[in-house]
């Protein structure tokens, strides 16, 4: 008998819908940004160390951002305190270079580690409370740091430690820290897409909707609560770290103020609680009108004033923040629908 | 030691004051209200202006500080909360409703009167009963009692009168309440604007027992708000008890150890009932 | 008509509808039952009466006049009352402390006195726990507190919802004895019950619910009989009348 062979009825795989592709390719397009924008330098000449700069804070909030929205959008426990890692592991990374002389170049991972492990046995103290208390914990948590660091003799108290400069040519000098951020900013998004679609992630959702129903059907909610935290004190440290090298000095008004808690959790909302890509957009978005209405208006008191109403206006009107509100209407770019 | 011991238990009472507002907010309406040290500055700097521009003895400026606080706390509340309600997470959003509110007070704050510290100066803020050994500061002596009046005055005012039971109901159950025909959102808006004359009314008596700055108001709430936890989020009596014993603690602290040690007493003593209490002392189980 | 409920659409929050063009009507001085499967709509209805949910749309006429999306303590005042099914007694409030805030609404405090020793009359079982906290009394013995809470402000109609949930039969039977005897004080009852046997025992008329309209009605005594209840409770598809 002769087999002939036949074509298929239908293709075996279906075809890739354009949402998939289109989310590919702005990965992609992304990447090629953060990889190409160093070589710009012949480009924008002057302004390539503003550009670098700039872009590091960037980063560094992104960072912020998408790993507090581990423990705050996905979990739904607001964290007033969650930059004590970021201060936690950007003296670390201080202590070590100046009694050990290490770069915190290679001390950032393991600042990430002491992050995580912090984060863990705070975690287990702190989230034996529900919401409320979970939130005061936090704030007491981040002036118990600010105090501590203060006056703390051995990382020089209120004035802190200085760092020596890495000694890099003049014209690359920013270029290693913008890179480094680049690095823990794609980890801790990367985290952020990972945890959201794992059984993690769906733990926490659920959690977040009505722990005691989460409980009911087995989900157990302690101990997702504890992973998410404790993750959630890994990027920051990691970010901490090459912070404060790149500022060559670390003190306790660097990392531990109400002011940088505060805009961590307004970016995440602004951007959208609990999606993936709400806090980069969010980051991104503040960091930009930080920087115009500095250079318009000039820093001052008033700056916490906006910061105050942007985050009460977009509590009580948007509350799904951007990339939420967007996803609810149904009119979510597919560039930005990372969930 | 004794001495110590007096001088705690003196703070205390002013602590247990500025807690019963907050924790009044948070067993009635389930507010968490980082804002409350904010506003106990506000009432601080209206008690600094009647005292350098009119000479008003912070005691008598009560009476301007605490109806005022009461409108401002009614005039917040209504255009701010009610669009929450209903919500599932309201406490949380409370609290970053009342962290924004806390940042543009403190931005205001510290644009019109500058980051200087002030402090009012009345003659009994430095002067001191002697009782034998002892030496009982003048200004913190009336501070406290002024506290215990004002704290039992509320005490009386949840038990005795309408709105005052209307008060208790909604904290213990807030579906009953309504169900036997409490005005929900009446009753939430007298209990914030309580709070606030609380706080305000504590603002007063802040001015002259402490050196404030507009900055200073987020060291208050961390405080205020361990003591909450401590006391048992929601309980009056807890508030009290809570602040009492921490008080005469980090007055010990403060012995042993120097000042600068002793905000540390009530982070500490937050998370050490955290770890064997969590509803505090008062507290429920579920409640949190 | 006493209280004509029409076409009521509601839901909770910006959740989906739970009630879809509900309509009946209710004479007064008679108990009703409202029966159906989990998920009708049969608590969501009450709640809906009583204030605590307002309509999406649709009408609720209680004696000539529009009450639906009144408040609450707005319906109290008309006489309307609610005994839901959580347990909604003031814990830390003693028994006597609850019944008096059952009359809230009373300014006068000597009809408030009254009213709370003939509770204690017909109730001997509060009266003995008078000064005991509201949290402390068993299942049976809250029930009995929530209905004579709700008697404080002589209602002209009291919603009960699921009165017997949790509790043991001894407890339930008091507690239905004491709905029985409702309509002889002038009180019209409308009464949501899981238990079907129990609830259409002290009923003069029951509805029946499902997917949040009425499929039918009739005489309690009757209706169990009807074919259409085994449909409805083991799955059939109702025709809705």
């Amino acid at each position: 008998m002769v087999e002939v062979a036949r074509e298929p009825e239908t293709s075996i795989e279906p075809p890739r819908p354009k949402s998939r592709r289109s989310r590919v390719v702005a990965g992609v397009v992304l990447l090629l940004l953060l990889v190409l924008l160093p070589l710009s330098r012949p480009v924008v000449g002057p302004t390539f160390h503003y550009l670098m700069q700039m872009a590091t804070i960037a980063l560094m909030w992104v960072t912020l951002a998408t790993s507090w929205n581990l423990i705050g959008g996905y979990a739904g426990y607001i964290s007033l305190g969650n930059n004590v890692f970021f201060g936690v592991g950007g003296y670390l990374a201080a202590a070590l270079l100046v009694y050990q002389g290490w770069s915190p170049f290679l001390t950032a991972p393991l600042a990430g580690l002491v992050g995580l492990v912090l984060g863990l046995i705070v975690g287990l103290i702190t989230l034996r409370t529900r919401g409320p208390a979970f939130i005061i914990a936090t704030v007491a948590l981040l002036l118990m740091a600010a105090l501590v660091f203060d006056n703390w003799e051995l990382v020089g108290g209120a004035n802190g430690l200085s760092l020596p400069l890495p000694g890099y040519p003049r014209e690359w000098a920013r270029v290693p820290f913008y890179a480094g951020m680049a690095l823990t900013a794609l980890g801790s998004t990367w985290l952020s897409w990972k945890v959201a679609h794992s059984k993690l992630g769906l733990g926490l959702r659920a959690l977040a909707q009505d722990e005691t129903k989460a409980e009911v059907l087995g989900i157990d909610t302690r101990r997702y609560k504890i992973v998410a935290y404790a993750l959630s004190a890994v990027f920051p440290a990691v970010a901490g770290a090459i912070w404060g090298y790149s500022l060559t000095y670390v003190r306790p008004s660097v990392f531990f103020t109400i002011s940088i808690a505060a805009q961590m959790v307004l970016m995440a909302i602004i951007g959208g609680r609990g999606t993936v890509a709400g806090p980069v957009v969010g980051a991104i978005l503040l960091v930009t009108v930080n920087e115009v209405s500095v250079a318009r208006f000039g820093s001052s008191e008033l700056n916490i004033v906006v910061t105050g109403i942007i985050l009460i206006i977009v509590l009580l009107f948007f509350p799904l923040g951007i990339v939420g509100s967007l996803r609810q209407r149904r009119k979510l770019p597919a560039f930005l629908d990372w969930d | 030691m004794i001495q110590t011991l007096i001088l705690g238990v003196l703070l205390g009472g002013v602590y247990a004051l500025m807690a019963s507002g907050l924790t009044l907010l948070f067993g009635v309406m389930r507010i968490v209200n980082l804002a409350h040290g904010a506003f106990m500055v506000v009432a601080a700097y209206i008690a600094f202006f009647l005292f350098t521009e009119l000479g008003v003895d912070p005691f008598v400026s009560l009476v301007v500080t605490m109806p005022t606080m009461f409108l401002i706390g009614v005039v917040v509340y209504r255009t701010l909360f009610p669009r929450l309600e209903g919500s599932d997470r309201y406490s949380e959003m409370t609290v970053l409703l009342t962290f924004g509110l806390a940042l543009i007070i403190e931005g205001i704050l510290g644009y019109v009167f500058t980051g200087i510290f002030r402090s009012t100066n009345p003659s009994y803020n430095t002067d001191a009963f002697l009782i034998g050994d002892l030496f009982i500061p003048k200004g913190q002596l009336y501070g406290s009692v002024a506290s215990l009046v004002l704290i039992l005055a509320l005490w009386l005012f949840l038990n005795h009168t309408k709105t005052g039971y209307a008060i208790t109901a909604l904290t213990q159950n807030r579906t009953a309440a309504q169900i036997v025909g409490v005005n929900v959102l009446r009753t939430s808006t007298i209990s914030f604007g309580i709070g606030m004359a609380l706080a305000g009314a504590a603002g007063s008596l802040l001015s002259y027992l402490f050196t404030f700055f507009p900055g200073q108001h987020w060291q208050w709430i961390a405080l205020l708000l361990s003591l909450i936890v401590l006391g048992g989020l929601g309980s009056l009596a807890g508030a009290v008890v809570g602040s009492l014993l921490l008080a005469v603690l980090a007055a010990f602290v403060s012995q042993w150890l120097g000042s600068t040690w002793s905000p540390l007493t009530f982070y500490l003593a937050l998370f050490a009932i955290l770890l064997v209490r969590p509803q505090g002392l008062f507290g429920e189980k579920e409640a949190v | 008509m006493f209280l004509r409920v029409t076409d009521v659409v509601a839901g909770y929050r910006s959740g989906p509808d739970i009630l879809n063009g509900l309509s009946l009507d209710i004479e007064e001085g008679r108990t009703y039952c409202i029966i159906g499967p989990n998920g009708a709509g049969k608590s969501t209805l009450l709640k809906v009466i009583a204030g605590i949910l307002a309509p999406r749309q649709g009408s609720i006429r209680f004696r000539d006049e529009e009450v639906g999306g009144l408040r609450p303590d707005e319906l109290l005042a008309r006489g309307i009352c609610f005994v839901p099914q959580d347990p909604s007694l003031f814990p830390k409030m003693t028994v006597r402390q609850n019944l008096v805030m059952g009359a809230f609404l009373e300014k006068d405090k000597n009809v408030v006195k009254e009213r709370t020793e003939e509770i204690f009359e017909q109730f001997p079982l509060l009266a003995e726990r008078a000064n005991q906290a509201a949290g402390t009394l068993s299942g049976g013995q809250q029930q009995i507190l929530l209905m004579g809470r709700a008697l404080m402000i002589r209602p002209r109609l009291m919603m009960v919802d699921e009165p017997s949930l949790g509790l043991a039969p001894q407890a339930a039977d008091q507690v239905f004895e004491t709905i029985a005897g409702l309509n002889g004080r002038g009180i019209t009852v409308l009464l949501v019950e899981q238990s079907v046997e129990r609830g259409l025992n002290v009923s003069d008329w029951a509805f029946v619910l499902d997917l949040g309209r009425k499929v039918f009605e009739g005489p309690a005594t009757e209706i169990l009989a009807d074919p259409r209840i085994g449909e409805l409770y083991m799955g059939k598809a109702p025709t809705i009348e």
